[in-house]
């Protein structure tokens, strides 16, 4: 396992090295079909929910529907955060699973993990490239439901200025703002995950592997949220602060909620990113 | 810093995320430890003092978030947080109620669901609701005339000439007065000062001296500055390691709140109901009433002080209880469908019997009621950490803050 050398002249290539390299995983992570398939099947969540909304809107069960489903027919900028509340539990965490999960396992199961490790740059720079291209993807899959949802929102329902939880009406230039910070959140609360899903990829040569445990970490997580017995390690949990997205939509967001919620994202980022590193750089890779 | 990573043994690789984790640890368990670590030095005062403080602080102008916990040991209720904000939600666990209030006669509560609120807004004689989970708004308003006599009242009260001004104590007679009639029943004592919400704070106890009522102790935490209670607790006797109810801010600020929070105006589309609420004849009466004024036809008192029993008699819970959702479901505007049993439940929950005048005064559903109560040979029985409530089969409510037993034993007799 022995690392590749970096003597000083070669520093200079290894820079250029270590930009090739993001080049072709952000290539590869978002030229992959399958990748492709995902984000496509994330963009049709708010095209089909927009469209059932719309062919709905007239009957008695206008107006109804869990979290923010009720309000798409009035203003179609709350399709975008009720394609994001719907996909959260499950649709989101298994895309981004599927992509972190392969990240380094994929390459391994492969065979292609020690051509990567040949080029001349450190592991704990290609661990960097690949949590690169995880974020990536995990960006794009966010991006895709909120393009898709709030295109779709204004061709079927038009876009106006947005009541808030708290029953207070702010302007439509106001309601986007608060609607991208819903987006921003919602992308940020996938970090963690990502991270997770490096860390088990770092483990396998199995990427199914990899990808199942992600995902499942992510369902177990919100599952023992809900337990009441749980309370105490409630707030530890990935998913636990994932719905504080609708903070944006009260009449004042409570910065200290968003910020607990982000720095939980970041402990676990931390946590199982250096437990990522640790693995990757001591493994002994022989595929 | 390639380079030294680079010379790493495996193991000294491994002690990184073990580092991570212990400094991620440190970083979410060791503020709390270290803020409530110490004794906030503040000048001892008597419980009488700190009494009259409370009395005579001004209201002033907050907005902060406050958590309210109940553990009243009642049965786990059908809906949680499927329903989103609801008022219900207060009898059991844990609620985020965010408050605003310019410290006269404008303010906001919300109570938070994790994707919606339940808002609650006052201004002067009129008050709203909004419930973002059904999009509905209640307005609570005076009729004209009852207005004119409000803004009547309220500049009397202004200018210092409402006719009871010179029955009221002064603030510190007040305080002097409270606690004195604590101390018939109780033991008042201070607690060592604690922090709550980031400020310093006197901690009032009040024990009851007897040993049968439910009530273990009452907690008032005050803030030192303002004067104002930041946090009340309730012990029961039934458990010493935590409140059976708690209400307390975990952060305040005692800042004016923005205009735009305080006012409020129906959303466009929203259904919107609207309620008169008749004003009391005499609202100064409410101040000046004392504990043996007379009471209403069939009440009745047994005991004193935190073993009292209130007995009322004729009255037909069950039938009430029983008639409230057919009433909900023919009232105007329900031509709705639902989809589910439960979404009928809490549609009707929002729906008041028609100038029923509290938001929570429509919780008396047969479900909730079955669910809350328990079949006793005497009736049904409610029995929580802090207060036992019996409703027997002949038509009497016996309602303390006694053991469900000495609810029997007197119903019995």
């Amino acid at each position: 396992m022995s690392l590749v050398e970096t003597a000083p002249p070669t520093v200079r290539p290894l820079r250029g090295s270590l930009l090739r390299l993001v080049r072709s995983e952000l290539r590869l992570v978002l030229g992959r079909r399958r990748n492709l398939v995902l984000l496509l099947g994330l963009a049709l969540v708010p095209l089909l929910l927009g469209t059932v909304l719309f062919l709905s809107q007239d009957t008695a069960l206008d107006g109804q529907g869990p979290g923010f489903v009720g309000r798409v027919t009035g203003n179609g900028l709350f399709l975008v955060v009720a394609s994001l509340f719907l996909c959260l539990p499950f649709l989101l965490p298994l895309t981004i699973g599927i992509a972190s999960g392969d990240a380094v396992a994929g390459e391994a199961a492969a065979g292609t993990l020690r051509y990567l490790l040949t080029v001349p740059v450190a592991r704990g720079r290609l661990l960097a490239v690949k949590a690169v291209g995880a974020l990536t993807f995990a960006a794009a899959a966010v991006a895709a439901i909120a393009v898709v949802g709030i295109v779709a929102g204004a061709a079927f329902f038009g876009l106006r200025g947005i009541t808030l939880l708290s029953g207070t009406t702010v302007s439509l230039g106001d309601g986007i703002l608060r609607i991208a910070a819903v987006v921003v959140y919602v992308g940020l609360s996938m970090t963690g995950l990502v991270a997770v899903g490096l860390f088990f990829s770092t483990l396998t040569e199995v990427p199914v592997g990899a990808m199942a445990a992600t995902v499942v970490t992510a369902i177990v997580c919100g599952v023992l949220d809900q337990l009441p017995q749980l309370a105490t390690i409630a707030p530890a949990l990935l998913t636990h602060h994932w719905l504080d997205f609708a903070e944006f939509l009260r009449l004042e967001p409570d910065w200290g909620v968003l910020g607990q919620g982000l720095a939980l994202q970041a402990a676990w980022v931390a946590i199982f990113g250096a437990l990522a590193w640790s693995r990757f750089t001591t493994a002994d890779v022989s595929s | 810093m390639n380079e030294s990573r680079r010379t790493l043994s495996p193991r000294a690789r491994w002690a990184v995320p073990a580092v991570a984790a212990v400094a991620v640890g440190l970083a979410f368990v060791a503020p709390p430890l270290f803020a409530s670590a110490d004794d906030a030095g503040l000048p001892t005062v008597s419980p009488e003092e700190l009494a009259a403080q409370v009395a005579s602080a001004e209201p002033s102008p907050l907005s902060g978030t406050v958590v309210y916990t109940a553990r009243l040991g009642l049965p786990e209720l059908p809906f949680g947080d499927v329903g989103g904000a609801n008022p219900v939600a207060l009898l059991g666990g844990s609620s985020t109620i965010r408050v605003w209030s310019d410290g006269e006669e404008r303010s906001r509560v919300a109570l938070l669901g994790a994707t919606s609120e339940y808002s609650v807004v006052q201004d002067g004689p009129e008050a709203w609701t909004y419930s973002s989970t059904d999009d509905a708004v209640v307005h609570y308003s005076l009729d004209p005339a009852d207005v004119a006599r409000f803004d009547e009242l309220k500049a009397q009260a202004e200018a210092g000439e409402l006719a009871v001004q010179g029955d009221l104590p002064t603030p510190e007679e007040a305080g002097r007065q409270a606690v004195e009639m604590a101390k018939l029943t109780s033991t008042v004592t201070l607690d060592s000062q604690t922090e709550v919400a980031g400020r310093a704070a006197y901690q009032l106890v009040v024990t009851p001296r007897s040993d049968t009522t439910l009530v273990g102790r009452i907690v008032v935490a005050v803030d030192a500055e303002t004067s104002t209670p930041l946090r009340v607790q309730v012990w029961s006797t039934s458990d010493t390691e935590t409140p059976a109810l708690e209400i307390g801010f975990t952060d305040v600020s005692f800042a004016t709140p923005a205009d735009s929070v305080l006012a409020f105006s129906a959303p466009a589309g929203a259904s919107t109901r609207e309620v008169v609420v008749p004003l009391p004849d005499m609202p100064a009466e409410a101040a000046t009433a004392t504990p043996d004024k007379e009471l209403p036809e069939g009440v009745t008192v047994t005991g004193a002080g935190w073993d009292t029993i209130v007995q009322a008699s004729g009255l037909d819970v069950a039938a009430v209880v029983a008639g409230d959702p057919s009433a909900a479901a023919s009232l105007p505007g329900v031509d709705k469908t639902f989809g589910s049993q439960g979404a009928a439940d809490l549609y009707s929950e929002f729906m008041p019997e028609e100038g029923s005048g509290s938001p929570m005064g429509d919780l008396d559903t047969s479900a909730l009621y079955e669910t809350l109560t328990t079949e006793v040979p005497e009736g049904r029985l409610l029995s929580s950490a802090l207060l036992s409530v019996l409703v027997t089969d002949d038509g009497r409510v016996l309602v303390g803050a006694v053991p469900g037993a000495t609810l029997q034993a007197l119903a019995a007799r």
